[in-house]
């Protein structure tokens, strides 16, 4: 224990973990709003399982790691990892995906490697990436938005399909997301712009669908999270960045090949991992050149596996990659200390 | 700078106030180092209250130490009446500075007492009790009667008068100013006026600068007359926007019979602004390299309090016996600043600020940033005492673990990784934390002002350097006793081969008169001209032996005394020749009897003879050394 009255500075700017935590929960609101508006009732309730979740795995690990719980449970960083999470899964997937992803996230992405502050791994994305390789029939069939199928499902017809899967035609009201249509699209020789013209990409709020939206939604919370120096400028400036650079550069190459850069910019989680995901600072590089390489590493690699992978969206594969890189970034991106030469 | 550059300057200034106003950010365009904080910095409190002056407390407690360097050495006894100015702890020892009495009265005790320290260690103190009469000593400094070769130099006496008054650094180091200096003029080329005091609550340099700018002004353009200094530049920070008018005004009076025109900036208000390292790099754009000090690139920072006591020591020849000290807090509910004299008790200043509740918990030394907290409130004002607060304990936030955020490394003005200092230094990986530049770190506090985690940063990076040094201690006292191991190795094998030395010379002396004694034969040449070769080779192996003796013992010799005169050494070498002359003519000797003796055969004797010239010779190299060493202890 630290007797923090035996040494200066006897002053504090009152931050704390739970502040910025909480600081990125609120941040995460717009993006729930639309969502729900879009989708459905889906995440509200793939959302509180996920909490009750977490609070469980939670208790049981701090238990079992015989840690102190009052500290440890309210520090909020499981809340934040599984809302990370719940964005990602598809909101009327079955009740045991977000149960199993988030408990895989939490034991297996933080406490097994001593908690907080330790885990080499972006936990969310850990869970994500191992909902997608175990049970890739479930998450890759989306809820199609309400706009689109005309059902708006009420709030217990939505959770009975959570929990008992009473849905009696999933394909109708279940399809692929922009990401997966654009490349089964590309598969068949369909032009990029011919694509993006789809029903499902091209009609939408003012023309944009309703995928484009959420990720708007998460740019705004983003901003919010930027003034608020909650997030370091490095992370969405590397990682968009990085997305739009090469984006742009490919799709003037070859602009039936190539998606447009807003494509990129406004489907899948670009705007969740911009401003929520890459922005831990566990997982990622700690120097201010070192984040930007990281980000921007992300960005890199979302594009390749977008456009060259098997799966619909490498943002996960790509945050894990880039996590494994980090120690080697640190290591060559130090400041010059003031009195030091380089 | 011309206007025109200047006008844009100011104009941008302007611009970036004003938008640091509405975007946070733009705070941190305003000055030139990484980092820094925007505290809450609660200055108003004890700037409300006006100067108090004249408290006289009913004890006086003065420490030998007070200051970086040794402890004075005290020259008054218990009981004797001392007057205002009198010296009552001399510098003898080097890197110390005297004490003066700050009132007259009677030296009660010299025994050891409490100090401002973080440790809470008592140490030698002489308490005087003040007889309320503050009679002084007239001529305290005795500037006219200074040593003969200090009267053509200018800056020894600078330097001796400063040292005398007992002047240090006032801002908070406590370095003695005169080892500050340089010993020859032209080495400065900036003075810089350390005005900023960025440290929250403490206004006392505020007010000193409010109340006294032209004694500020005299002192820097002492020094800067003394050193020949072309620059002095005044950094002032905006939030003291009185201080700044009034030494205007004073750099406006002085103006026509100053030498060096005094250059006032307003420096951005942000900590650690006053630090030197960041005054030095806002104000010129310089960093202090690694390892080096400011005098080394030609800067000489003082602190205004500092430059009133260079002021009074040089102008008017008073030592240094009193401060301006701020009495705030948050438990306080009349704070004010006072010039009060060394060695006034903190909680007797405590009490004049009428303390809301009883003061039950710990004063802090210094401001919340970088203050000590003390283990008992008995303590006396020392010489770098700019602040007593009292701040009512806060709930303690429980540590947590560090989430690498990075907030810390946002706001180190060194540029340092303070997370990656943290880790290693938690690990006690204490070779990393220097590779990650440990020993660059200013402890300011910044780091751990700004954590979300609540760590204690500042106070890991402290253990771990205390842990290094310990280290580094250890292992010079393993190196010493090493070294004095194997030094005492060789002196025993050097005494026993000069004991055999001694043994053998004197068997051949006795061998040798009993040969002069029987009478001479004739000498057969053929065995003569082998046998001499064989002695020639002998004599001059040990002429050369005894020539590097001679000279490796010169050198030691010029090394160890070096203010030694120089006829000691010629005396030596002038003993060293006679004995090795001696010993040649021993050795001759014993040759020539050896020569005389026909029946020996010519291997064994060649073979005794060279043994017998070495010895001869290590018994004139032994006396040649004792002659040495006989010389050197004179």
């Amino acid at each position: 224990m630290h007797n923090i009255y035996t040494s200066s500075p006897f002053a504090h700017n009152n931050s704390s973990v739970q502040k910025v935590m909480l600081q990125v929960q609120l941040a995460a609101l717009p993006a729930l709003v639309v969502h729900l508006l879009l989708f459905g009732y889906g995440i509200v309730i793939q959302w509180f399982l996920a909490v009750a979740t977490a609070l469980l795995v939670e208790y049981v690990m701090l238990k079992l790691r015989g840690r102190p719980l009052l500290p440890n449970m309210t520090d909020f960083s499981a809340l934040i990892t599984v809302t990370g999470l719940v964005f990602c899964i598809p909101p009327e997937s079955p009740w045991w995906v977000v149960v199993l992803g988030s408990a895989f996230a939490l034991i297996f992405g933080k406490h097994l490697y001593g908690g907080l502050g330790y885990n080499p791994f972006n936990p969310a994305m850990l869970g994500y990436a191992f909902l997608l390789l175990s049970f890739p029939a479930q998450m890759t069939q989306w809820t199609l938005p309400t706009e689109l199928t005309g059902l708006h499902r009420p709030f217990w017809d939505t959770f009975q399909v959570i929990f008992f899967g009473l849905s009696t035609e999933p394909e109708i009201y279940t399809g692929a997301t922009p990401l997966s249509l654009m490349r089964s699209g590309l598969h068949e020789g369909v032009s990029a712009v011919n694509v993006m013209m789809s029903p499902i990409l091209g009609s939408g709020w003012f023309g944009l669908n309703a995928w484009a939206w959420v990720n708007i939604a998460f740019f705004i919370g983003g901003l919010y999270l930027l003034l608020t120096r909650t997030i370091r400028w490095q992370y969405p400036v590397g990682f968009l960045g990085a997305l739009i650079i090469t984006a742009w550069f490919f799709h003037t190459l070859n602009p039936d090949v190539y998606a447009p850069v807003s494509f990129h910019l406004l489907a899948g989680g670009t705007m969740l991992a911009a401003f929520f995901i890459i922005t831990d600072p566990v997982s990622s590089s700690t120097t201010p050149y070192g984040r930007l390489i990281y980000a921007a590493g992300i960005g890199l690699l979302v594009y390749v596996i977008r456009n060259w992978g098997t799966f619909p969206d490498g943002i996960a594969f790509a945050i894990l990659l880039m996590n494994i890189a980090v120690p080697l970034i640190d290591r060559y991106t130090q400041p010059r200390v003031v009195g030091h030469s380089r | 700078m011309s206007t025109k550059t200047m006008r844009m300057s100011q104009l941008s200034h302007q611009f970036l106030t004003k938008l640091s106003a509405i975007v946070p950010l733009a705070k941190h365009w305003l000055y030139k180092f990484h980092g820094g904080i925007f505290p809450d910095y609660h200055k108003d409190l004890a700037l409300k209250q006006p100067l108090r002056q004249g408290y006289m407390p009913k004890k006086l407690i003065l420490p030998l130490q007070q200051h970086m360097g040794e402890p004075a050495t005290a020259c008054v006894k218990v009981g004797e009446n001392v007057l205002k100015y009198q010296v009552i702890a001399q510098a003898i020892e080097p890197r110390s500075v005297p004490l003066h009495a700050p009132t007259s009265g009677k030296v009660v005790a010299i025994a050891p007492q409490p100090l401002p320290h973080a440790s809470g260690v008592a140490e030698m103190a002489i308490v005087i009790e003040p007889d309320g009469l503050d009679e002084a000593l007239t001529n305290p400094l005795q500037q006219d009667q200074l040593p003969p070769n200090n009267k053509q130099d200018p800056i020894a006496a600078f330097k001796h008068t400063i040292l005398n008054a007992g002047v240090v650094g006032m801002g908070g180091a406590g370095f003695p100013s005169y080892a500050k200096l340089p010993n020859q003029p032209g080495l400065v080329k900036h003075l810089i006026i350390n005005g900023a005091e960025c440290e929250p609550f403490i206004t006392c340099d505020d007010m000193l600068m409010q109340t006294h700018p032209a004694e500020i002004l005299a002192g820097a353009h002492a020094l800067a007359t003394a050193f020949q200094i072309p620059n002095i530049i005044f950094a002032i920070e905006s939030n003291k926007p009185n201080a700044i008018k009034a030494v205007r005004h004073a750099i406006a009076g002085q103006a026509s019979n100053s030498v060096v025109k005094v250059q006032l900036v307003e420096v951005a208000t942000v900590y650690p602004m006053g630090g030197q390292k960041q005054l030095i790099q806002e104000l010129l754009g310089l960093e202090i390299p690694h390892n080096k000090h400011a005098i080394d690139i030609g800067i000489v920072m003082m602190n205004v309090a500092t430059l009133r006591a260079i002021h009074h020591a040089i102008n008017l020849g008073l030592p240094s016996v009193s401060r301006f000290v701020t009495v705030s807090g948050h438990g306080l509910k009349e704070p004010f600043n006072i010039e009060t004299m060394i060695g006034t008790p903190f909680d007797e200043l405590a009490m004049l600020a009428k303390p809301a509740s009883s003061i039950n918990y710990s004063l802090i030394m210094g401001g919340p940033m970088m203050g000590v907290r003390l283990v008992n409130n008995h303590v006396p004002v020392i010489k770098t005492t700019n602040c007593i607060l009292a701040n009512p304990p806060e709930p303690i936030h429980q540590a947590m673990a560090c989430i690498r955020c990075g907030e810390c490394a946002e706001v180190c003005p060194v540029n340092l990784l303070p997370q990656q200092l943290y880790w290693h230094a938690k690990a006690q990986e204490f070779d990393k934390t220097q590779d990650y530049k440990l020993f660059d770190c200013i402890e300011c506090g910044c780091c751990a002002y700004v954590c979300p985690s609540h760590i204690p940063l500042v106070q890991y990076y402290r253990n771990a350097k205390a842990e290094i040094r310990e280290q580094h201690a250890q292992a010079a006292l393993a190196e010493q006793a090493k070294q004095r191991h194997e030094a005492r190795l060789a002196r025993i094998e050097r005494e026993k081969l000069e004991r055999e030395a001694k043994l053998a010379a004197k068997k051949a002396a006795v061998k040798a008169q009993a040969a002069e004694a029987t009478p001479k034969k004739d000498v057969t040449a053929e065995p003569a001209t082998t046998k001499l070769s064989a002695r020639e080779k002998a004599m001059q192996a040990a002429k050369a032996r005894q020539a590097a003796a001679a000279a490796s013992s010169k050198k030691a010799d010029s090394a160890a005394v070096k203010s030694e005169p120089a006829a000691p050494s010629a005396e030596d070498k002038r003993k060293a020749a006679m004995a090795a002359a001696k010993a040649r003519a021993a050795a001759k000797q014993a040759k020539q009897a050896q020569q005389s003796d026909k029946k020996s055969a010519t291997e064994s004797v060649s073979v005794e003879d060279k043994r017998k010239a070495a010895m001869a010779a290590a018994k004139a190299r032994a006396a040649a050394k004792k002659a040495q060493q006989e010389s050197s202890d004179a």
